[in-house]
């Protein structure tokens, strides 16, 4: 890897080690060398700039959670076209931890959590200097006892209310970074992407087309299923809430590595009305910008394994906002 | 697949296929094909050698679940040259499920409990002339038995009460009753399966520090009772509560089969047991000494991750934990 320290084999190992080295192993003041002084994280609850909040954003993580685990399932990795010494890993990540410290979801339950996220880092010479990160916020804060809808206010209320609370992400708010690439133009990418499309431009019988009967479907919420069904349900619920919303592909990758399936991650997006009814309760007419991202992986039978992460707080939030039910 | 109807493709089309003709297409009278004559079935639960009573089983079980849905994860076979015979080639196919039901009908588990049940099957089952003609299989039985909402163990005691009590209740798999069927190979030699029975042989040797050198970091686990958990701690604290209470246990590798296929990671599938006496303190409780016999099997998926060496990335390992405790209860006079 051009421009990396040679302790690391290629960018997958980059990845895990750092993530390792930052949390589990505490170093991180190694986010002073690691993360770009003016890195740009678009969270879907809101855009942070710079290294520094991203030191004390996973310091304030630690108190809430000493025991945090972040285990790496999967890497799936992009080399820019134009500029060859960078990089964009898209991570899959299994979190747990146990909640013994007061922090963002309030004073200590001492419950545990596991969630999924995946995060999407652009890298040049050992630094991340752009990131997309999306969290299951929503199957925290269910598994610490919260329903996301009142866990969307109480956020609101202990940060500031709705005039000064964080402003969930929207595209308007979007900074341009280092990174610009769209990631490569291998099939498995591409047919992820055409697997979504379809899927937001309301074709639900793609699933029954290109999933394995017994395929497995891991969604936001920290919740999952077999087969088709479960797909089927979750994708047209998340649809029928903002029927009209804008989709957009972000990122697209596909990678066929020897040993390992053929997998695929995309990173999307839905900007629009909550104008149905679906998985938020009856419409409310709030913009909403839903960031999501997923990763597949294939087999003989079909796509295998279906892995997407949005924020179903942050949606909660923009949706309070809108309405002012913020009490 | 010469021997075998010509619309089957290959072992896992065959597998999968059969299994859903049989189920969900309610092709049940085909079993009286598809089972060759004399075919051994071998569960934990029992051996059944009587096989004219499967057809009644199969609607017995579709009376009690009638929505009842298997979904093929996987199916890990090999050749096999011996069993080979003038009109078939044959295969061993390991067989990974999901099985998926609604508990809406009395039946063998009592009145419906309407509780919507997902567990795994890992059935190793011997193929030639289109039929299956020696089996072995590890039902997730705690899964379903928890998912209903009982204990494990009270349940168990009443299923012993439930068969005629300890006189006349199915008796549960030992060697002692085993019968030897016409399958007696052990797989193939690919690198991916000797590697998984290394791996268990040296866990039940105590080498437990061969877990963090050979499990991925964040490997994804399934295990009995339909855990599905991540992470090396997990896969130490399953095979430590299981090898304490059996300590002194023989453990036995009996089949391993090991794939590199396209599109597919490197996987393995490996049939395993202990034999001993429930000495130790661990996953069933106060030790009883009890002999039980732990039939095991055992899927993996393989890869290069992280620093590029290949690590063990998803495992997927079933006993029936009912039938451990049936031989516990039965053993210690505890089942009353």
């Amino acid at each position: 890897m051009k421009d990396f320290s040679n302790q690391f084999k290629d960018l997958p190992d980059y990845i895990l080690k750092i993530t390792k080295e930052i949390w589990e192993d505490r170093g991180l003041s190694t986010l002073h060398h690691y993360y770009g002084k003016d890195i740009p994280m678009r969270f879907p609850s809101g855009l942070v700039r710079g290294n520094a909040g991203v030191i004390d954003g996973t310091l304030a993580t630690l108190c809430e959670f000493p025991d945090r685990q972040l285990l790496g399932e999967d890497v799936i990795w992009s080399q820019d076209t134009q500029d060859t010494g960078r990089y964009l890993s898209s991570h899959r990540l299994v979190t747990m931890g146990t909640h013994t410290g007061h922090g963002a979801f309030g004073p200590p339950t001492g419950k545990r959590f596991e969630i999924r996220v995946i995060a999407d880092c652009a890298a040049k010479a050992d630094v991340i200097d752009d990131e997309w990160l999306i969290r299951d916020v929503g199957g925290i804060a269910r598994q610490l006892g919260w329903d996301p809808v009142e866990y969307a206010r109480y956020q609101i209320q202990t940060e500031g209310g709705p005039d000064k609370c964080q402003r969930p992400f929207h595209p308007d708010h979007d900074v341009d970074g280092p990174y610009m690439g769209r990631g490569n133009d291998n099939e498995w990418g591409q047919r992820l992407a055409s697997i979504l499309t379809q899927m937001m431009d309301k074709d639900f019988t793609v699933i029954r087309r290109e999933y394995d009967r017994a395929a497995r479907t891991e969604h936001w919420g920290a919740r999952g299923g077999w087969s088709f069904d479960f797909a089927e349900t979750d994708w047209m619920r998340l649809r029928s809430s903002f029927p009209t919303a804008a989709f957009k592909i972000h990122h697209v990758i596909g990678r066929e590595d020897p040993g390992t399936p053929y997998r695929a991650a995309v990173r999307w997006s839905l900007t629009g009305k909550h104008s149905g009814h679906g998985f938020f309760g009856a419409p409310t007419g709030a913009e909403v910008h839903v960031m999501g991202a997923t990763h597949a992986e294939w087999g003989e039978w079909g796509l295998r394994r279906e892995f997407t992460i949005l924020d179903e707080v942050a949606i909660w939030k923009q949706i309070h906002l809108h309405t002012g039910n913020v009490e | 697949m010469h021997g075998f109807n010509p619309k089957w493709r290959d072992v896992p089309h065959f597998i999968n296929g059969i299994t859903y003709e049989i189920w969900e297409a309610r092709q049940i009278g085909s079993l009286h094909s598809r089972y060759a004559p004399g075919l051994i079935v071998r569960s934990p639960a029992s051996v059944l050698t009587d096989n004219t009573n499967v057809i009644a089983a199969t609607m017995a079980t579709l009376a009690e679940f009638p929505d009842r849905e298997l979904l093929g994860e996987d199916v890990i076979w090999c050749e096999d040259p011996e069993g080979r015979t003038e009109t078939s080639e044959a295969f061993l196919s390991s067989h990974r499920l999901i099985c998926t039901a609604t508990h809406s009908r009395p039946g063998a588990y009592g009145a419906p409990t309407g509780k919507r049940l997902a567990y795994r099957i890992l059935a190793d089952c011997a193929i030639r002339d289109d039929a299956v003609y020696d089996e072995w299989l590890v039902r997730d039985q705690s899964a379903i038995v928890q998912q209903m909402g009982f204990d494990l163990v009270d349940w168990t005691r009443d299923l012993i009460a439930r068969e005629g009590g300890p006189e006349n209740c199915v008796e549960p798999m030992t060697p002692a009753i085993d019968v030897p069927g016409p399958y007696d190979r052990h797989g193939n030699d690919n690198p991916w399966g000797q590697k998984h029975a290394d791996l268990l042989s040296a866990i039940m040797a105590g080498h437990m520090d061969r877990i963090p050198a050979v499990y991925d970091r964040g490997a994804a686990l399934h295990y009995p009772g339909h855990v599905t958990t991540q992470g090396r701690s997990e896969a130490d604290q399953f095979w430590m509560g299981l090898r304490a209470a059996f300590p002194d246990a023989a453990f036995s590798i009996d089949h391993v089969i090991g794939r590199d296929d396209p599109l597919m990671p490197p996987r393995s599938a490996v049939r395993w047991s202990l034999h001993g006496k429930h000495s130790g303190w661990g996953r069933f409780g106060r030790p009883t000494g009890a002999e039980v016999y732990v039939m095991g099997i055992s899927h993996a998926e393989w890869g290069p991750f992280g620093d590029g060496t290949p690590s063990l990335r998803r495992e997927w390992t079933l006993i029936d934990e009912t039938a451990i405790w049936k031989q516990i209860l039965l053993k210690t006079g505890q089942h009353a």
